[in-house]
């Protein structure tokens, strides 16, 4: 290693959207469909997110080639634990043990660039859980979380509108209300949402209406 | 015949068999006696200590009863010196699976870690299998209340009641007999400290004599393990009228 | 580069020196009666003011620049059936420092023009002081109030002539007019004068933005609308460090504005919380 090889301040597309909603029975993970580099999409359809067991869901951003690798690793791991062990890890054991490994990636020569959401819902007490992870490998658990630029659109709404007890539709409607604003107010086109839910039946895919067009005030 | 054979760990006798791993338990077979019992809100472990001498420093920890993590314990039957090198593994695997995932490991899990240790010194090395057995007791969310056993091979089991150590197999018997799937963590203790005074050489037992251990849940629902004083001991021992008349040794 | 430039070129208010003033202006400065205008404010006596200005006030690239810019706010405005509601925090910040915790944020012009300040707070307090002498100066020689799109404009005006030279505000004029009725103008200092329903604006803007949005009608009920700008800007007291201390709250009526309160943001926050549900992700026990 030279010495001008000092770890360059990251790039992070703060562009890509990254959402995550707990309500009663559920946690909702929502992340934008476009694949972007410098001033292209490249893809309108991505699907920035991997299943890690039945009942915890990752979804991703930062870094071209980082994230998939670093979650398709992760994805590998919670996979071989469930082959190994007869027994899925929880959420929470998911979730610290992700920010392990990007605790000690960050401190090798060349570390892993990834801002990630951690969804997914205890098995046994059917308690949903959410974990906000950045790319410096700092945890927390929280009720609803964003990445990127959608931090500073959507967090005021989540803020106001969020409620522990909400039902899956209620947490849909107020995700809409979120992407609405993105798409009132980003001064780009993410190309609509992947949208999960982890339910206690396991993961399932949500319509998610991208068609909509909102005009601000 | 088996001469050739049983000073080598690692290779088949002619009939199939591991010498070295027979001798162990042989050795453990000569050990003080040690059950557990699994109750429906509980689980007990009592051992039979064997070192006991008015010289002996009472007050030093247990002899057979250890605390492997937050969630388990174990009873040793066999070579203490064997086992302390066995639980400072177990102990280290619990803490790292800790570190790693932040909640505590599950209670098979730490077992099979345990055993896939013993095991490989029965395949490869040329040294000597380990001459102890395990009994754990533990408790994780997805099992609830777990009682297992392991021996010198690597093998190990869950059980409901289970012994090991000198007696074992009268102990055994009068598990069968006596234990019922409902009981309480209360009766679990009387159970055991009924089977310790008969399989243990001399009629009336005293605490200097007895280890006992408890893994269970407050009211509040958390789980706790408990490693039981001398006067705790002595108290179950006068309930079940086990107890070594102290009056008429005094005459 | 900077000298290649200012040797070729003149300042903005050097050349439309002339121009920019109409006669009557010239006949009262001649008189002495006008006061000394803007477009003589003194430059600092050094050769590129505007390049000496960001070296010396750009924390962003130079986090030990001498001077530190008070820059943080969150301050809203927006158009509804019963007038425009006035809303801003109160918190003062250069660099990580809280310099005040009651600024306000809210000028009034005249009793029927407001004016929010964000950006540089001395930028801010001057020109629209500034501005309001203008609009006073506009009434005794037309005999009639100045509409808020002339004041808006004479701001835009200004700064524009200004530009490139470090000046930093974001602001937002509302006033009621019979010409008019309720009309809100967003003007900042790189010349942007854009009329409209909502603005917010400061580093909490898109925080503020997110509650008011999702809720926004322009029928809204004079109590839901005070209600609404009041959350916005405690969304944006909560999530931006750079905003919080008290609200400000103005409703700007065909009458004249009127000043609603000027409250503080933690006792709302906690009511809100404790009573409303709301901000969920504050875990703290209060027991």
């Amino acid at each position: 290693m030279t010495a001008n090889n000092t770890r360059t301040a990251s790039v992070h597309d703060y562009k890509e959207v990254l959402l995550g909603i707990t309500g009663k029975d559920f946690t909702l993970i929502a992340a934008s469909k476009a694949a972007m580099r410098g001033a292209t999409v490249l893809k309108a359809t991505d699907d920035k997110t991997r299943q890690l067991n039945k009942h915890t869901l990752m979804a991703f951003s930062g870094e071209a080639g980082d994230t998939v690798q670093f979650a398709e690793y992760i994805q590998a791991n919670s996979q071989l634990y469930t082959m190994r062990n007869e027994t899925d890890l929880l959420p929470s054991a998911v979730a610290h043990f992700v920010r392990g490994e990007l605790a000690s990636s960050l401190r090798s020569r060349k570390p892993y660039n990834v801002n990630l959401l951690l969804g997914g819902l205890d098995p046994i007490t059917h308690k949903p859980a959410l974990y906000w992870i950045d790319y410096l490998a700092a945890l927390a658990p929280v009720p609803y979380a964003a990445h990127g630029y959608a931090q500073y659109y959507c967090l005021s709404i989540l803020d106001k509108h969020h409620h522990p007890d909400i039902t899956l539709v209620q947490g849909i409607k107020i995700l809409n209300m979120c992407t609405d604003e993105l798409k009132r107010r980003m001064p780009i086109d993410f190309k609509g949402m992947t949208v999960k839910a982890v339910t206690k039946d396991g993961v399932i895919d949500i319509e998610f209406d991208d068609d909509k067009i909102v005009k601000s005030a | 015949m088996s001469r050739r054979y049983d000073s080598r760990t690692t290779i088949f006798s002619p009939e199939g068999r591991l010498y070295q791993v027979e001798y162990a338990l042989e050795a453990i077979s000569h050990a003080g006696t040690a059950i557990g019992i699994l109750a429906q809100d509980g689980i007990v472990l009592a051992a039979e200590r064997k070192v006991t001498s008015k010289l002996l420093e009472q007050d030093t920890s247990a002899e057979k009863l250890y605390t492997v993590n937050d969630n388990m314990i174990c009873a040793v039957a066999g070579m203490t010196a064997d086992a302390n090198i066995l639980i400072n593994y177990a102990r280290q695997a619990a803490q790292r699976y800790l570190l790693t995932y932040n909640e505590d490991i599950p209670c098979e899990q730490l077992v099979r870690r345990l055993c896939d240790l013993k095991q490989s010194y029965t395949q490869h090395g040329g040294l000597r299998p380990f001459g102890v057995s395990f009994i754990y007791a533990g408790w994780d969310p997805k099992r609830q209340f777990q009682l297992y056993q392991s021996n010198p091979s690597g093998n190990y089991g869950g059980w409901k009641a289970t012994a090991m150590g000198a007696n074992r197999a009268s102990a055994e018997s009068l598990l069968k007999q006596d234990f019922k799937e409902d009981c309480n963590l209360k009766d679990a203790c009387g159970l055991a400290v009924k089977v310790l005074s008969k399989t243990m050489d001399s009629t009336k037992l005293n605490a200097e004599k007895l280890e006992f251990a408890t893994v269970g849940q407050t009211s509040d629902g958390k789980i706790y393990h408990r490693l039981w004083s001398a006067d705790e001991i002595k108290q179950l021992l006068k309930e079940h009228d086990l107890a070594k008349d102290e009056t008429t040794e005094d005459k | 580069m900077d000298s290649l430039v200012s040797r070729y070129s003149r300042p903005a208010y050097e050349e439309n020196e002339v121009a920019f003033r109409d006669e009557e202006q010239q006949d009262l400065e001649l008189m002495g009666a006008a006061p000394p205008l803007s477009l003589k404010f003194a430059m600092p006596p050094i050769a590129q003011p505007s390049s000496w200005l960001r070296a010396a006030t750009d924390d962003r690239s130079n986090p030990d620049c001498p001077i530190k810019i008070a820059h943080g706010t969150t301050t809203l405005a927006f158009r509804f059936q019963g007038g425009i509601i006035v809303a801003t925090d109160s918190r003062a910040t250069a660099g990580n420092w809280i310099a005040s915790q009651t600024v306000k944020k809210v000028i009034e012009i005249n009793s029927v023009l407001l004016g929010t300040m964000a950006g540089g707070a001395a930028d801010c307090q001057y020109w629209l002081a500034w501005l309001g002498m203008q609009c006073r100066l506009h009434e005794l020689r037309h005999k009639r109030r100045i509409s808020v799109a002339a004041a808006s404009k004479i701001l835009a005006n200004l700064v524009y002539n200004y530009k490139g030279m470090g000046l930093s505000m974001g602001t937002m004029c509302a006033g009621v007019t019979k010409e008019e009725g309720p009309a809100l103008y967003y003007v900042d200092s790189d010349g942007t004068r854009l009329a409209g329903n909502l603005f917010c604006v400061g580093s909490g803007q898109t925080f503020a933005y997110g509650v008011l949005d999702a809720e926004y009608r322009y029928d809204l009920s004079d109590e839901e609308a005070v209600e609404l700008g009041r959350r916005s800007i405690l969304a944006a007291t909560h999530r931006d460090a750079y905003s919080g201390g008290f609200i400000n709250l103005y409703h700007v009526k065909e009458a004249g504005w009127v000043k609603l309160g000027f409250e503080d943001t933690n006792p709302i926050f906690w009511k809100t919380k404790l009573e409303k549900g709301e901000f969920t992700n504050v875990t703290a026990d209060l027991n």
